[in-house]
């Protein structure tokens, strides 16, 4: 509450001052989605419900004024009948928006993506997983930020303040896809100051011919928490633990006929790594993406991702892929009705288990999609981020109605 | 001599040599000139913004129907640069695709994907893929470069749909070897230069598809704009129509309109 409450002040400030209120467009729109997870394996972990149904509304409002300003509103709700942890409520953006040719400055809740890699996205800092809503991590809460833009010959400056920190979902006793035992809320530790303390990060990107490149640098909390342990009533719970770090890093893509070849990388320290030692670490996502296209069907294009991620941490990284190849085949029908098929397979090198992921998307009509995916752990060496997910192998069907 | 005499000589000169020339100009170069005209008699439209309809129909008659609009900025001495941004069906509402279209070599392209808030550079290398599942191949939907073909005029005929009317006959040949055509035969009419009609040949110079323009409107008293444009797949039987709702000319967009910044503000 106490965030939306601080954006409505930073929101009504420029607002006030304009004597035109009246916006110039507006629109409403959104979606909502039902799905159902399920779980073919039994659970592991005590209180762990087996399947789950799942309903999530995204509305969204929108408006437009001709002093080139735009604010946009988006709340998402989520319902899980069994995790209650899972069921939860985000601004995913709540932003004011102005701008002229050689700048542009945002306040309020926003997103932001910075990677090139398919695998995962090192460089994207600025905004926290919300690894409730989905284990292959691509969706993100609302991160309430002031960001100015400047556009020059020499490239793209971003500037950013983020005045308030987002903690990680994680699943409840209940849900899968869990550590055990499982995050509790209320509890979490922040080293070195609170969920109050500012972050900075500041972004170049350009373009040269094919290449296009991008470094940042940041100060703040780590997305990703390191571990504490709390007894309660006896009880052993996790508690998430968040440290502060200084990260650089930077994004590489090269543009060739029809091979993408990419790079992500961050170097960063203070972070604590699974064994709690706090330190420096080297992180790379590297790769190539090519696509043969109109090799099958009508006008099927098939593309293939490869790309090898590493961790200098190696076994004692928080991140599953920290020496791992993955390999994907992508099948994008380019019929009417949008149909794609995404085929992956996680191997890691020293012997840790293997990831099968599957992601399918139609159109079923003008405002109607399905989308079946899911994720095969298997093979996790004793004691690995990948074993604790052994019983969890999982696919999702849903069905998204946009109103 | 006398000075007259010299510049009776010298006429008769020019005359006889410039008409050698013209007698002397091949198909080929007539075909380019034809092409360098058309493209002058295009020229300094500046920027426009269209909203447009496209309707898919498959060999059985049904029908789907995606929208969108584009802005186009108008170059000097490059091609030109535009943005196109989806606006049915929903999943791809506010997808938008960013062009820097080049004379020579490659394109530069831009992805914008709403949902992530992802740009994307992609390969522009995929000129014969289909346009969203359409007849349209994103090829015949890009920027035409006079340096993208070479040339041959092949006679004059009656315009198809518009008999009033002479057109040249052009067979053009795509440079670039990942075109999906090895030739189009396009028919223009001589006096304003508005295309109604081409053939399209695939790679193995069978007839793949033919394009018909019509509804040609005028604006600023200079630029003929066609608002319906029908493709026929030959092949398959699939047809995929444009209509073109509005078409606004010199809206005032600036090079500032057409960035990656600008770009995710695309909506």
């Amino acid at each position: 509450m106490r965030i939306a409450l601080l954006v409505l002040i930073l929101l009504l400030q420029p607002l006030a001052s304009f004597a035109d209120f009246e916006p110039n467009f507006t629109e409403y729109k959104g979606e909502f989605s039902l799905s159902s997870r399920i779980f073919p394996e039994s659970p592991l972990y005590s209180g762990q419900q087996h399947n789950n149904y799942s309903l999530s509304i995204e509305p969204e409002v929108y408006a437009e004024w001709s002093n080139n300003s735009n604010f946009v509103f988006k709340p998402f709700y989520r319902f899980d009948n069994e995790d209650s942890h899972r069921t939860h409520f985000d601004l995913r953006e709540m932003q004011y928006s102005f701008y002229e040719d050689d700048w542009e400055a945002n306040v309020g809740i926003g997103q932001v993506f910075w990677g090139v890699t398919e695998s995962k996205n090192l460089v994207d800092i600025i905004n926290q997983f919300d690894v409730v809503d989905d284990p292959l991590l691509k969706t993100k809460l609302g991160q309430p930020l002031f960001n100015v833009t400047l556009i020059r010959e020499s490239g793209y400056f971003d500037f950013f303040i983020l005045p308030y920190f987002r903690e990680r979902t994680n699943p409840g006793k209940k849900g899968r896809l869990r550590t055990d035992p499982h995050f509790i809320k209320n509890s979490t530790k922040f080293e070195g100051g609170s969920q109050w303390t500012p972050e900075l990060s500041m972004r170049w990107s350009n373009s040269f011919n094919s290449y296009d490149i991008s470094l940042h640098s940041f100060i703040g909390y780590s997305r990703a928490p390191s571990i504490n342990i709390k007894i309660i009533d006896g009880v052993i719970n996790y508690v998430p633990n968040y440290q502060r770090i200084r990260q650089i890093g930077g994004t590489l893509q090269n543009t060739l006929e029809s091979t993408l070849l990419k790079l992500e990388w961050i170097a960063k320290d203070g972070e604590k790594d699974s064994s709690f030692r706090r330190g420096g670490s080297f992180s790379s996502v590297i790769g190539l993406e090519h696509t043969l296209f109109q090799s099958f069907g009508d006008n099927g294009d098939l593309g293939f991702l490869f790309e090898y991620n590493f961790d200098s941490r190696k076994d004692k990284s928080p991140d599953v892929l920290q020496d791992d190849i993955f390999m994907a085949a992508r099948f994008s029908l380019n019929d009417s009705q949008n149909t794609e098929i995404l085929f992956g397979s996680i191997f890691d090198l020293d012997g840790d288990g293997q990831i099968y992921q599957l992601d399918f998307g139609q159109r079923l009509n003008d405002s109607l999609n399905l989308n079946v995916k899911g994720a095969i752990y298997q093979n996790g060496r004793l004691g690995s981020n990948l074993y604790i997910l052994r019983q969890d192998s999982w696919f999702e069907v849903s069905l998204k109605q946009y109103f | 001599m006398n000075i007259f005499i010299k510049f009776i000589l010298f006429f008769t000169l020019v005359i006889c040599f410039t008409r050698s020339l013209v007698l002397a100009e091949t198909p080929e170069e007539k075909g380019l000139r034809i092409a360098i005209e058309a493209d002058l008699d295009g020229q300094g439209f500046q920027d426009t913004v269209s909203h447009m309809e496209m309707t898919l129909r498959n060999a059985q008659g049904e029908e789907s129907v995606r929208k969108f609009y584009s802005k186009t900025l108008e170059l000097e001495n490059d091609g030109d640069k535009s943005i196109f941004v989806f606006e049915h069906p929903r999943d791809v509402e506010g997808t938008a695709v960013l062009t820097f279209t080049h004379k020579a070599g490659p394109d530069d392209q831009w992805l914008y994907l709403p949902a992530l808030k992802r740009v994307k550079r992609i390969s522009s290398d995929n000129k014969s893929g289909s346009f969203v599942g359409s007849e349209f191949a994103y090829e015949d939907l890009s920027s035409q470069e006079i340096e993208k073909y070479t040339y041959k005029w092949i006679e004059d005929a009656t315009c198809p749909g518009f008999e009033e009317e002479v057109c040249y006959v052009t067979e053009d040949y795509p440079v670039d070897k990942s075109s999906g055509y090895t030739r189009r035969v396009i028919w223009m009419d001589q006096t304003e230069y508005r295309i109604w009609k081409i053939d399209f040949y695939d790679r193995k110079n069978d007839l793949l598809k033919t394009l018909v323009f019509s509804d040609y409107k005028l604006y600023l008293d200079k630029y003929w704009s066609a608002h319906s444009l029908k493709m026929v797949n030959h092949n398959t039987a699939k047809e995929t129509d444009i209509s073109i709702r509005e078409i606004l000319y010199q809206t005032g967009l600036k090079d500032a309109d057409f960035n990656r910044q600008s770009l995710k503000r695309a909506r």
